[in-house]
């Protein structure tokens, strides 16, 4: 029982770092119209980028953290006139071509980190950042101060990004704009502006995932971003393209679906588990648990 | 025949049919990434036909088209109709899968791989001619046959499918049928491909298998152009020859390469170099030209 309990924390904690990532996925699908599956290459990109930062600032938290936010609002805003160009160039809004771009954007991430980073080798995150310091013991229960600050700004970061969504003037449009973008223009909704502010946005939540992975896992290797971005689409999925309160049910779940086999099952076998149980919702239901918001 | 010549063009041959696998079921707007863990089932199976069983290199390899067959068509079974996004989550989530079980496999070599596979017909050299020769085989009947459906109703069925899903419903295209049929064959052409992928270098390992390979066919499909199979042909050879003039320090940054050459010719050239006007065009000319010399 104290395992299960254990590798619950575990898995909210995890989890709490998806519902994140698929926040800022769907929220570039709905309001950008793109299927960015490279997303969370950007974030392990940043998670680099705020490792070079502590290492040239002897480590100092704040730069660290600002390099990885600036880079990734960076990044999102630098790729957003190819999936614009791309959509102009079909006419109409063609999301499979914007995925096969984001694809490529992927490609080139993973294979410069693994190049130009401390010689493809992990890199690993300072004890100041990810802090394994046991803040509750019980048995086997251990409960770190990662655990605790993802899932205490995860929580945050999400109920800050509904707000905005639900109770702004800015939110407002983003959601006219998922809604319906003909009409959103007709009432005077800069689209192009708009569709802006969601990279910057999703840029802006990409940044805090990745301080937030630093934390948790406490190193980085270049292929994270690919197996994050297939469980990231996944859920995306899963829950429904485009369904945010679904990204954020079945994100949580996966985390304590992936954190519960990994404390019975081997290493090596769990992902393939959590893989399993992943192809077999999408075989059976490929539009998704909740219903797509496309 | 000389080592770096065999390699060359038989690497480029699976790559060909590794695009056009992945081409197929594309025409109906499905990226069907499970080609690539086919062609590791296949290849794995086959090669433990052949090591274990001493099953004739000939009988396995029709198993790995079998087995890629089997997998493609039960896969179709549930995602025929599903949309593209679906369908490459499936494809990526069917690789981690694959390359889990094949390295908790004992049987197979587990991380290991499987080494030593025996030549084909004896000596090193009939085993290279034996191989060129399967694979020219294969990519005459594949492209004879890739060439007969684009110019079919069938064909211009996946064209309609691809532009809009809906109006080809209303106009009595089975999508479900049409996509299952299309990615059942895709899978088929990934399994024999697959198999004579590892019998060319006489070992399997699961880095054949990897995420750099589905980079590897998308840039040789969307930069060549896909909406025609003569892209993949012209590109192949060239996406995996150029590179090998280069020195090693920038050949290992081909793949960052292929990356960038993928974003730019989806922003300057969505339909890739190769597009449908070009070939058209080409058609045309040599139709007309033979029109002019039966005149004369």
């Amino acid at each position: 029982m104290q395992v299960f309990i254990a590798q619950v924390i575990n898995g909210l904690s995890l989890g709490s770092i998806y519902v994140l990532l698929v926040t800022g996925f769907n929220l570039l699908l709905l309001v950008a119209m793109i299927i960015h599956f490279s997303y969370p290459q950007v974030v392990v990109f940043s998670m680099y980028i705020a490792w070079v930062v502590l290492r040239l600032t002897g480590n100092n938290l704040l730069l660290g953290i600002l390099a990885g936010v600036g880079s990734s609002i960076a990044l999102n805003l630098v790729s957003a006139p190819l999936f614009q160009k791309v959509m102009s160039k079909r006419g109409e809004v063609d999301i499979n071509s914007t995925m096969v771009l984001s694809m490529g954007i992927g490609m080139i991430i993973t294979d410069v980190l693994s190049h130009s980073f401390n010689q493809g080798l992990p890199v690993a995150f300072p004890d100041s950042l990810s802090s394994n310091v046991p803040l509750l013991r019980v048995g086997l229960i251990s409960v770190v101060s990662g655990q605790v600050w993802s899932l205490a700004v995860g929580i945050v970061a999400v109920a800050c990004f509904f707000l905005l969504l639900y109770r702004t003037r800015a939110g407002r449009a983003f959601r006219a704009i998922a809604e319906d973008p003909n009409g959103a223009r007709l009432v005077g909704i800069p689209i192009l502006r708009t569709g802006l502010y969601s990279y910057a946005l999703s840029g802006v939540l990409g940044g805090i995932i990745a301080v937030l992975l630093a934390m948790l896992l406490g190193s980085a290797y270049p292929g994270l971003g690919e197996q994050v971005a297939h469980k990231v689409l996944a859920v995306s999925i899963i829950a429904g393209l485009g369904n945010l309160a679904g990204g954020l049910v079945v994100g949580l779940l996966l985390g304590v679906l992936e954190a519960i086999v990994q404390g019975y099952v081997s290493g090596s076998w769990s992902n393939a588990i959590a893989f399993v149980i992943m192809l077999v919702v999408i075989l059976v239901k490929p539009k998704g648990l909740f219903g797509t918001k496309l | 025949m000389p080592l770096p010549l065999y390699y060359f063009l038989s690497i480029t041959a699976v790559n060909i049919l590794l695009s056009w696998a992945l081409y197929l079921p594309y025409r109906v707007a499905h990226l069907h990434f499970i080609t690539v863990a086919n062609m590791a089932i296949s290849g794995y199976t086959a090669a433990w036909l052949v090591m274990t069983l001493n099953v004739p290199f000939a009988w396995a390899l029709l198993a790995g088209f079998a087995m890629g067959g089997i997998v493609g068509w039960l896969v179709s079974l549930f995602i025929g109709d599903a949309p593209t996004f679906a369908v490459v989550i499936v494809g990526f989530t069917f690789i981690f899968i694959a390359r889990t079980v094949i390295e908790n496999l004992k049987a197979v070599g587990g991380t290991m791989g499987i080494f030593g596979l025996p030549n084909i017909g004896g000596s090193p050299d009939t085993h290279r001619w034996t191989i060129m020769a399967i694979l020219a085989g294969l990519l005459l009947l594949v492209g004879f046959l890739l060439h007969r459906f684009d110019h079919s109703r069938l064909g211009r069925a996946a064209s309609a499918v691809f532009v809009d899903k809906e109006l080809a419903a209303s106009l009595g295209v089975d999508i479900r049928g049409l996509g299952m049929l299309l990615q059942t064959v895709s899978c088929t052409i990934a399994g024999g491909a697959g198999v004579l992928y590892g019998f060319i270098y006489k070992s399997f390992h699961l880095d054949f298998f990897t995420f750099a390979l589905v980079g590897i066919a998308m840039t040789i499909i969307f930069v060549g152009g896909y909406a025609t199979q003569w892209g993949t042909v012209v590109l192949a050879p060239i996406l995996y020859g150029v590179p090998l003039l280069f020195p090693p320090s920038i050949q290992e940054w081909r793949i960052v390469i292929y990356g960038a050459l993928l974003v730019l010719v989806l922003v300057l050239k969505p339909e890739g170099f190769i597009t449908r006007r070009f070939v058209f065009s080409i058609e045309s000319f040599l139709s007309g030209s033979r029109k002019k010399r039966n005149i004369s």
